[in-house]
């Protein structure tokens, strides 16, 4: 009897986790395949098609205005701001990746002066809230001629990435045991060889799940993109996917989800892939949320 | 601490070296490069004149600067103290034994894996008039709302922010029920406690160390959260949902584009950040 009364409201709390985590989602999903006169219909639509994904990638959209700028703009297809968006994440992630895996091995090998100051300034530039440097990285984009450029939004995600990756790669170092180093130098490695033939093949779960941690936060970026792009050749997702809101109102919602879709299901993707690594993350230092 | 040890210690120095570089650039620069402008008078096409204290004295007469910090408290405690409530339910439940517990430890972490401009446009269709969110209403025999409108508007971002945020708190609250040895329970047991005696004097004092790392971090995006107000609203209707960091982005780029005054705005904000960080990362240490 009390078996089954734990069963009853263990099945009932899986009913509301699946409800709360899926009610949005499915929304995106089915108007993703709904016909154009089937959007706002609750139920899956009775003639799903690939419509709205076909035209995302080939079919320009006509004039629209956004609201807050008041500019005058033509929306694209899909394809530059996706490419925008690839390439800034790409090149983030592997000047992160690098940069993060020396500076985590100085940190989780070496004792010296200042050492705790580092850590603690790199510790305090991951939780720092990047909006504050909203104006101040504008002006300084501006002034170096990299503002409405994907190089420059590139150098502004290293802003959230490279603190973050190293924070989290310091942790992973440190659980692989000095002694495996010290046994490549006796037999003649140098120091840095030891770490690259050592320690980084050793670190390639915590490597793999950091890049596409950062892959992710470079992503989803909204701050740095909406203030350092300005031509709709230069738009990133976020920005892309603005243009569908007008006047409050969502025009075009088959392509709205399409695009969201598309967008999302990359992150998404990568995430559940690492989903086994996600709460080490968590424990040795976590994603912003 | 002779000669050779200095140059020893700048050896090390050199690994750290870039990434202190970048950080550096991409932090450290535009930081002292906003203080430094917040007490200077640009106005565009002429060089920039020191200011004084005055940009100062404008922000804090400004009624916009305590509406706006009165609203990113309205935002963020309702937010994260939901967040935390869900967060610890849900891990709790799937701290269970039960069949399909793995596939549900996947789903809940979606919600946290889609970014948060995703989230947004999901929740686009969730508040359209014609959407899911009154859908829902006339399901439960309520009338139909605006949801963005002057009198929901603040609610319902915070429920977007809610929707993102709790897979954090959850994984947060996960790992620290899993550190809890689980012979405390099975003496507690054999004491006679009930199982409500043991969450409260057992689960709740053990999980407070990582419930207050988790809320802090939290409280901290959380108030800084551009994304959400920015995707949702823009901040209106009528500055209802004007938060610090879209207060910080409407005087730098829609009004005025005045960048001192901008700055000055970030700089007065900026001691509440630094001490939410630092109470934050003395525990992380």
């Amino acid at each position: 009897m009390k078996q089954g009364k734990k069963k009853l409201y263990l099945g009932i709390a899986a009913f509301l986790l699946l409800f709360w985590v899926f009610f949005p989602v499915y929304w995106v999903l089915k108007t993703s395949f709904a016909p154009e006169e089937e959007v706002w219909g609750m139920g899956l639509p009775h003639n799903p098609t690939l419509q709205n994904f076909r035209d995302i990638f080939t079919v320009r959209r006509g004039s629209m205005v956004e609201v807050t700028g008041a500019m005058l703009s033509i929306s694209p297809t899909i394809v530059t701001p996706l490419r925008n968006t690839l390439f800034v994440a790409v090149l983030a992630v592997f000047l992160t990746m690098v940069v993060s895996s020396i500076a985590a091995f100085n940190l989780s090998r070496f004792a010296y002066r200042g050492k705790r100051i580092v850590s603690s300034y790199i510790l305090f530039a991951y939780v720092f809230p990047p909006f504050i440097l909203m104006v101040p990285i504008t002006v300084a984009m501006r002034r170096l001629g990299l503002y409405d450029s994907l190089w420059g939004l590139m150098f502004a995600h290293l802003a959230y990435t490279i603190p973050f990756a190293t924070y989290m790669l310091r942790g992973y170092f440190m659980g692989i045991p000095q002694e495996l180093e010290e046994a490549a130098q006796v037999d003649g490695c140098s120091r840095f060889q030891s770490f690259v033939r050592i320690t980084l093949p050793l670190a390639a779960p915590g490597l793999v799940t950091v890049a596409i941690f950062s892959f992710v936060l470079s992503w989803g970026d909204v701050v740095f993109a909406t203030v350092l792009l300005n031509t709709q050749d230069q738009y990133t997702l976020p920005i892309h996917i603005g243009f569908f809101l007008w006047g409050g109102e969502i025009v075009d919602p088959g392509r709205l989800a399409a695009t969201a879709l598309v967008a999302g299901l990359i992150p998404a993707f990568l995430y559940i892939a690492i989903q086994r690594f996600v709460q080490m993350g968590l424990v040795a230092g976590a994603v912003k949320g | 601490m002779g000669k050779r040890t200095i140059l020893f210690d700048l050896g090390k120095w050199t690994y750290v070296f870039p990434a202190l570089l970048v950080l550096g650039l991409v932090l450290l620069v535009p930081l002292l490069f906003a203080f430094w402008m917040s007490f200077q008078h640009m106005p565009i096409g002429r060089p920039a004149t020191f200011a004084g204290v005055k940009n100062f004295i404008r922000i804090f007469q400004c009624p916009l600067f305590y509406h706006s910090l009165e609203r990113t408290i309205l935002y963020a405690f309702p937010a994260v103290g939901v967040k935390a409530v869900i967060g610890l339910a849900v891990a709790l439940f799937l701290n269970q034994k039960f069949w399909g517990r793995g596939v549900l430890r996947g789903i809940a972490i979606i919600p946290y894996a889609l970014p948060l401009f995703i989230v947004c446009v999901l929740f686009w269709f969730v508040y359209d008039y014609r959407g899911i969110g009154n859908f829902l209403l006339r399901l439960v025999r309520l009338r139909p709302i605006r949801w963005l409108s002057y009198q929901y508007a603040m609610p319902s971002i915070i429920l977007v922010n809610v929707w993102h945020g709790w897979p954090f708190f959850y994984l947060g609250f996960l790992a620290g029920l899993q550190s809890i040895p689980v012979e405390l329970y099975e003496s507690a047991e054999i004491d006679g406690a009930s199982s409500f005696d043991q969450f409260v004097h057992i689960t709740l004092p053990l999980l407070a160390p990582v419930f207050w790392i988790v809320c802090g971090l939290s409280l901290m995006w959380t108030m800084g959260d551009f994304v959400t107000p920015k995707m949702m609203t823009g901040g209106g209707p009528a500055d209802v949902t004007l938060t610090i960091p879209i207060a910080t982005y409407k005087i730098a780029f829609l009004l005025g584009l005045n960048y001192p005054l901008a700055s000055a705005y970030a700089v007065a904000i900026l001691p509440i950040f630094v001490v939410l960080i630092y109470l934050t990362v003395r525990r992380l240490e």
